[in-house]
């Protein structure tokens, strides 16, 4: 299986290196939005502070969900929808190997190399602004990096899930839009929880939005501390992912028999 | 011989939404939605033994490939049962899939923007193939495609007959006992047309595979398949050499006559003088073609030697398009 994952991102990446300004444009993208919120609450906040955050707060948070959400981040539902209006889906389930996995790859490879770019951008601007240095604290990016890793998988199978409605409808991108737009402010991307109206805070936790993007930001930049915080939010990202992966199962095994393998 | 491929009361029945044309329409089947039952395929049955090139045949939207389909285990079938190459196809899994090859005339698997050998390399880890293997099936696909120089060339930059050629060669690296073409020669002119025909036939022979394919190219039936299976709404009307299917289905024989000089009286024949023999169906002194009743062909073939100076005579049955257009037109049963 790792030499069939090799492969898969290998060509992900050649396909890749043949749209450079595409990649460019991405990244971009995925910048532009953090740094607009940041814009936005540091002008906000001034000298002062909003709910306990002051400019330098924001600043660290932001970065934070440029990077995270970077890594978490799935595309699957676009492609999963065209897949299956367009045939495409054919020959992936003539292969001996679930389609399940080339999306996997795609999404690693995707997060190899976007992130890693964001990461040398945070590390040469954290080198001439202390404001968004973090306190080196190896547990904490230890915990991180498994929060980051539930994130991903969790965003990864209510993406394809809801790619795979394209068996049954022809408005799966649709349904994903609505949940990136309600995502913006339940999944902390346009300002921290903390900020929100705390019925509003009190569904994203409740939710899976919370799990998706927020936990893993606050947990790097330490905004949630205690240990028994940490294993409620850590507790919280495993329940959804595993209600999602349900989801997933029930809605491939329905889907591929109601599948009208389209076209040739 | 065990059968390869067996299929037993093959059915399948699409849900299809209908809806009025018209915004009003539009709003009705967002509220209150219609479906309609459409019979894909209505209760198949066929064997199909190991080496057989085997060619479906219908109009649009008979059958074929929605059969073709749940063969390769793409599609569920609403009922009936089916093996293919030892295995139930939508419950066989991974192993199942390393017995076939699937090929879709106008579904590439091909990575667009990279050249071929990418996608090959892909299927490389995707089936496990040794590397050994690898090169040796690689050399010999290229050389019986004549793909020379392609492989290093994007996709993109491909004609459509070299790309029809590199997925040949991708869906047959893993050597699949069992073949799956819908539409292969789809859009390709007839020069690619015959290369990926003879390449077939030349597969088949060095491996033993078998071939099921389904064409709009009356030429690939001919050239391909030894036995024709004949799907028109769903049904299957027809399973056995095409051959036969001519014999019933044409009531008449052609007559292609190279008549000799004018005899030396300065008298051609003419195509009036034919017309007593059977139906005229194309006159250019000095060739002609007759049409006569079947059973007549022999006899009248004689009369016309004896009464005619004749260069060359040959009896032919007429076009195979007319003959498969004949038969959709009337069903084959009652010509049995």
């Amino acid at each position: 299986m790792i030499k069939r994952y090799a492969a898969l991102i290998r060509n992900a990446w050649l396909v890749d290196l043949q749209y450079r300004a595409s990649i460019v444009l991405w990244l971009l993208w995925g910048v532009t939005e953090p740094a607009i919120a940041l814009g936005i609450w540091w002008a906000i906040a001034g000298d002062g502070s909003v709910a306990g955050y002051a400019r330098a707060d924001f600043a660290r948070y932001f970065f934070a969900v440029m990077l995270i959400n970077q890594l978490t981040i799935a595309w699957d539902s676009w492609y999963l929808d065209r897949w299956i209006r367009e045939g495409e889906l054919n020959y992936r389930l003539a292969r001996p190997l679930h389609p399940a996995h080339e999306a996997v790859a795609e999404n690693i490879a995707y997060k190899a190399r976007t992130a890693s770019v964001i990461l040398v951008v945070w590390l040469l601007v954290a080198a001439a602004w202390p404001a968004v240095r973090l306190p080196l604290d190896p547990g904490r990016w230890a915990l991180t990096l498994v929060a980051v890793l539930l994130a991903a998988a969790m965003r990864f199978f209510i993406s394809f899930t809801t790619g795979l409605l394209a068996f049954w409808t022809t408005r799966a991108t649709a349904i994903m839009e609505l949940h990136a737009g309600v995502s913006l402010f339940l999944a902390g991307r346009i300002a921290p929880l903390a900020l929100l109206p705390p019925a509003v805070a009190g569904v994203a936790g409740a939710l899976w939005f919370r799990s998706m993007l927020a936990f893993p930001v606050d947990l790097l930049t330490g905004a949630v501390h205690g240990a028994d915080a940490i294993v409620r939010g850590l507790a919280s990202q495993v329940v959804w992912l595993g209600i999602w992966i349900v989801a997933y199962r029930i809605a491939w095994s329905r889907g591929i028999r109601k599948y009208g393998a389209v076209g040739g | 011989m065990t059968s390869i491929v067996t299929a037993e009361g093959l059915s399948k029945t699409f849900q299809v939404k209908v809806r009025d044309p018209g915004l009003r329409g539009a709003v009705r089947a967002l509220f209150r939605p219609r479906y309609r039952d459409v019979l894909a395929v209505r209760d198949v049955t066929f064997r199909i033994e190991p080496g057989e090139i085997v060619a479906f045949l219908g109009p649009n939207g008979a059958g074929k490939t929605t059969t073709l389909k749940m063969l390769a285990g793409l599609l569920y079938p609403t009922s009936g049962r089916v093996e293919a190459a030892g295995f139930v196809p939508w419950t066989g899994g991974p192993p199942f899939k390393r017995r076939i090859a699937l090929v879709l005339g106008n579904r590439q698997q091909l990575v667009w923007d990279l050249p071929p050998e990418e996608t090959f390399l892909l299927n490389r880890a995707i089936y496990d193939i040794p590397e050994v293997d690898y090169r040796a099936r690689l050399a010999e696909l290229v050389t019986l495609l004549e793909l020379g120089d392609v492989l290093q060339k994007p996709v993109r930059q491909l004609s459509l007959g070299e790309r029809m050629k590199c997925e040949l060669v991708a869906s047959l690296l893993h050597r699949p006992p069992l073949l799956f073409l819908d539409e292969p020669t789809l859009g390709l002119d007839v020069t690619a047309q015959e290369a990926i025909r003879r390449f077939l036939i030349e597969y088949r022979d060095r491996h033993g595979a078998t071939v099921l394919l389904t064409s709009h190219y009356m030429q690939d039936v001919t050239a391909l398949a030894s036995r024709v299976l004949m799907i028109n709404r769903g049904r299957l009307l027809y399973d056995g050499a095409l051959d036969v299917l001519v014999a019933r289905i044409a009531r008449t024989k052609r007559i292609e006559l190279a008549l000799g000089g004018d005899g030396g009286d300065g008298h051609r024949v003419t195509a009036e003088a034919l017309a007593a023999f059977g139906e005229v169906k194309s006159f250019h002194f000095p060739n002609a073609v007759l049409e006569v009743r079947r059973e007549d062909a022999p006899a009248t073939s004689a009369r016309l030697l004896a009464a005619f100076p004749v260069a060359d005579l040959s009896i032919e049955d007429p076009p195979i398009e007319e003959v498969i257009r004949l038969a959709f037109a009337r069903g084959v049963e009652e010509e049995q």
